[in-house]
């Protein structure tokens, strides 16, 4: 039965209101993918009954329609052609749909952007220099020597320069001249200003001062900040694109690079800089007033907003407030704080890297959730937490609850072995190479484990993976680009060999293979396998593979990788339902991930056709593969 | 080379069942047996790609047997086809 392509495309205008409601439309190999201005106008369930129209889901702001392969592209053209909608491309499409993001949902995606090209240059840099800077921690000879200055300089690169990385990922974001952000990067931390790490060493009347008109601009640099950079490339971008399109291209080439970094330079010294220092101010003299409020209240609260302070890049300010401590004191009891805050931040990561099973999103994880204990926050927040907020927020709580333990402990012993308040006698340290600087080693220890573990615990319990999409580690863009399937992977398997692992591809009772209730299956001709019993109607990839067959009448599917042939059949005698009850989502040759739905199926109709509908789950090469073991295991 | 033609009879085509059914029998020889629909042929001992084929009740396959057995396989293998396909 060949489809009518004009009539399916009508079909759809006529279903989501019409080209007018129709901000974007693409196509994949399978799937119309459209974004619609008001969703509201869009008729679901006609659209699901459209001839031609297999299935449809809302992903990332995107209408998808699974169309089918050979059969979108020409439904597309149609499409097109009835609404009067020009084509568009993938990234169109894409760009229009985060354009429909509410703003602050793309105000909070743009760290997230800018930060996940430089992972691999902080990640490397965080680990090394937590590990680097623990060490003389405990043997403080190793501080002294050239093998520690060496290492610290090579760890410490990355961070010491960290807004030129975030300048030139910024430019790119924003689409500006990304030499043109390396320079307005480089100015932020050239070695003639003050470096920011060490200008609280100086006096307030001893910072060299500009004076540029009437603006008295310090001249101190931006190490450690990510804001004002971000902001300062975001309006140098804006500048250099306005200046492209309105000076003559005749002089276009030396007006537009020098206005443009004459002018951000100007704004970001004069403007961004001194707002952004004043707002610095606020954010120092909250912190220090919070933290007096009784009860460890105010501790709490401090505990749980650390790290926004981080994602802001104040962080480095606190050393002020520790100095200060230990001078009028000889206590650091803000450290604790700090301490929980990381380490919470560590517990989240670690929670993350144990339960995704993005294999990129995993080595991400687990070195920066170990960088992350030892104090650097910045890969385990700005590579894993933030983006996928939710461990972010667990790591808040964790902090929160970690900071509240530590300000009602009692006390500390000093040096003189007096007793004094819970805190640190250094400052600029904090989780596992905080223990020799505390004052009280089992509380601090009982402290971290209280928010590493609250985190751990909520973050396991709470974050599940999101589609790829939302979680773009460089080198999974174009995957997550071709497939927008909020996948929901399973979590148990059900066969594993030396080849790889076939995960329960429907949820339901795993059954031996014997059990089914078919002579051909049980009797294992077909391969080695399992039944399900299942309680759910959706038929997912067990692996990443390539689908190697379709059923004519859509029941059963097989899939390869790695040498592993298996075919996956749903019901037994169903091929004789013909494909009434069954929509297999997916074609000859389609690349698939593990989670993708492939069949859909109804149960009730197997039933009423008198059929079981067990899946059976064969490995069809089983005699050919080495250690196969079947069974359902976590 | 030995090679017969053969119109499935079998209501479902060699699906599933039928074709696991068939690899098995295959198996016993040392033949490659390679069936052939219009353009596309596999490999008779590859489940997936057999099945793949979408061969139903009616379609005429060729099928070639060639190795040291092909005498005998041959004749069972046709024998086969019309007692279970």
């Amino acid at each position: 039965m060949a489809l009518d392509y004009r009539k399916c495309a009508e079909e759809i205008s006529a279903n989501i209101g019409g080209g007018s409601n129709v901000i974007s439309a693409a196509h994949c190999a399978t799937r119309l993918r459209l974004v619609i201005a008001d969703n509201g106008k869009v008729n679901k369930a006609a659209l699901e009954n459209v001839d031609g129209v297999k299935g449809m889901f809302e992903s990332n702001g995107q209408l998808q329609l699974i169309i089918g392969t050979g059969t979108v592209n020409k439904v597309y053209d149609e499409f097109l052609a009835v609404t009067g909608v020009s084509a568009a491309s993938k990234d169109d499409v894409k760009a229009a749909a985060v354009s429909k993001m509410p703003w602050w949902k793309k105000i909070l995606k743009t760290p997230g952007d800018i930060f996940v090209p430089i992972l691999p240059a902080i990640v490397a840099s965080g680990l090394m220099m937590g590990i680097v800077e623990a060490i003389p921690k405990f043997a403080p000879a190793f501080g002294q020597s050239d093998w520690f200055s060496f290492l610290d300089l090579v760890a410490n690169t990355a961070f010491a320069l960290l807004p030129v990385l975030v300048a030139i990922s910024s430019a790119r974001v924003f689409k500006g001249n990304i030499f043109l952000g390396a320079v307005i990067g480089l100015m932020m931390v050239h070695p003639a200003l003050i470096n920011a790490w060490t200008v609280s060493n100086y006096a307030a009347g001893e910072i060299p001062t500009w004076h540029l008109f009437f603006f008295n601009v310090q001249q101190v640099g931006y190490q450690g900040h990510v804001i004002p950079v971000i902001l300062a490339v975001l309006l140098m971008s804006k500048l250099e694109n306005w200046l492209h399109k309105h000076v003559p291209e005749m002089i276009d080439l030396f007006v537009t690079p020098l206005t443009t970094v004459l002018v951000t330079a100007f704004v970001t010294f004069t403007i961004i800089g001194p707002v952004f220092s004043v707002f610095e101010n606020w954010v120092l003299d909250g912190a220090k007033w919070l933290i007096t409020v009784g009860y460890g209240i105010g501790a709490a609260i401090m505990g749980a907003i650390y790290p926004w302070t981080v994602v802001m890049g104040l962080h480095h300010m606190y050393n002020v407030i520790e100095a200060g401590m230990i001078s009028s004191t000889g206590v650091n009891t803000w450290m604790p704080i700090a301490s929980a805050a990381n380490f919470a931040q560590f517990g989240a990561c670690l929670a993350v890297a144990v339960k995704v099973h993005n294999q990129k999103t995993r080595s991400v994880a687990f070195p920066s959730s170990l960088s992350a204990s030892l104090g650097i926050t910045e890969p385990a927040i700005f590579g894993i937490n933030f983006r996928f907020m939710k461990p972010f927020i667990c790591g808040m709580i964790g902090g929160a609850v970690g900071a509240w333990f530590a300000a009602v402990i009692p006390h500390g012993t000093n040096a003189a072995g007096e007793t004094v308040a819970f805190g640190a006698t250094t400052y600029g340290v904090t989780g596992i190479p905080g223990i020799p600087a505390v004052n009280n080693t089992v509380m601090y220890i009982i402290e971290l484990l209280i928010a590493a573990g609250v985190a751990f615990a909520l973050t396991m319990v709470i974050w599940k993976e999101e589609q790829p999409a939302a979680a773009p580690v460089p080198a999974d863009v174009a995957e997550a680009a071709k497939e927008h399937v909020p996948l929901e992977i399973p979590t148990t398997s059900v066969i594993r060999c030396a080849a790889g692992t076939v995960l329960q591809p429907v949820k339901g009772n795993v059954i031996a293979r014997e059990a089914i209730p078919d002579d051909t299956f049980a009797s294992g001709v077909l391969g080695d396998g399992v039944g399900i019993e299942p309680t759910d109607e959706t038929v997912v990839a067990p692996f990443d593979g390539v689908i190697s067959s379709v059923a004519e009448s859509q029941h059963a599917v097989g899939i390869e990788a790695n040498g592993m042939e298996l075919l996956i059949h749903v019901g037994v005698d169903t091929v004789n339902m013909q494909g009434e009850g069954f929509t297999c989502l997916v074609n000859e040759g389609d690349e698939v991930k593990a989670g993708q739905p492939l069949i859909r199926f109804d149960r009730e109709k197997i039933k009423a056709a008198g059929y079981s509908d067990t899946v059976a789950v064969l490995l069809t090469n089983s005699d050919d593969l080495e250690g196969v073991e079947c069974g359902a295991a976590g | 080379m030995k090679s017969f033609e053969y119109t499935i009879t079998d209501p479902v085509g060699i699906h599933a069942r039928p074709a696991g059914v068939l690899v098995k029998e295959i198996k016993k020889y040392a033949s490659t047996v390679t069936v052939i629909k219009g353009e596309k042929s596999v490999n008779a001992l590859k489940l997936m790609a057999l099945m793949g084929m979408g061969i139903k009740q009616g379609d005429t396959v060729k099928v070639t047997i060639e190795g040291a057995d092909e005498e005998a396989a041959a004749a069972e293998i046709e024998a086969f086809f019309k007692a279970n396909l």
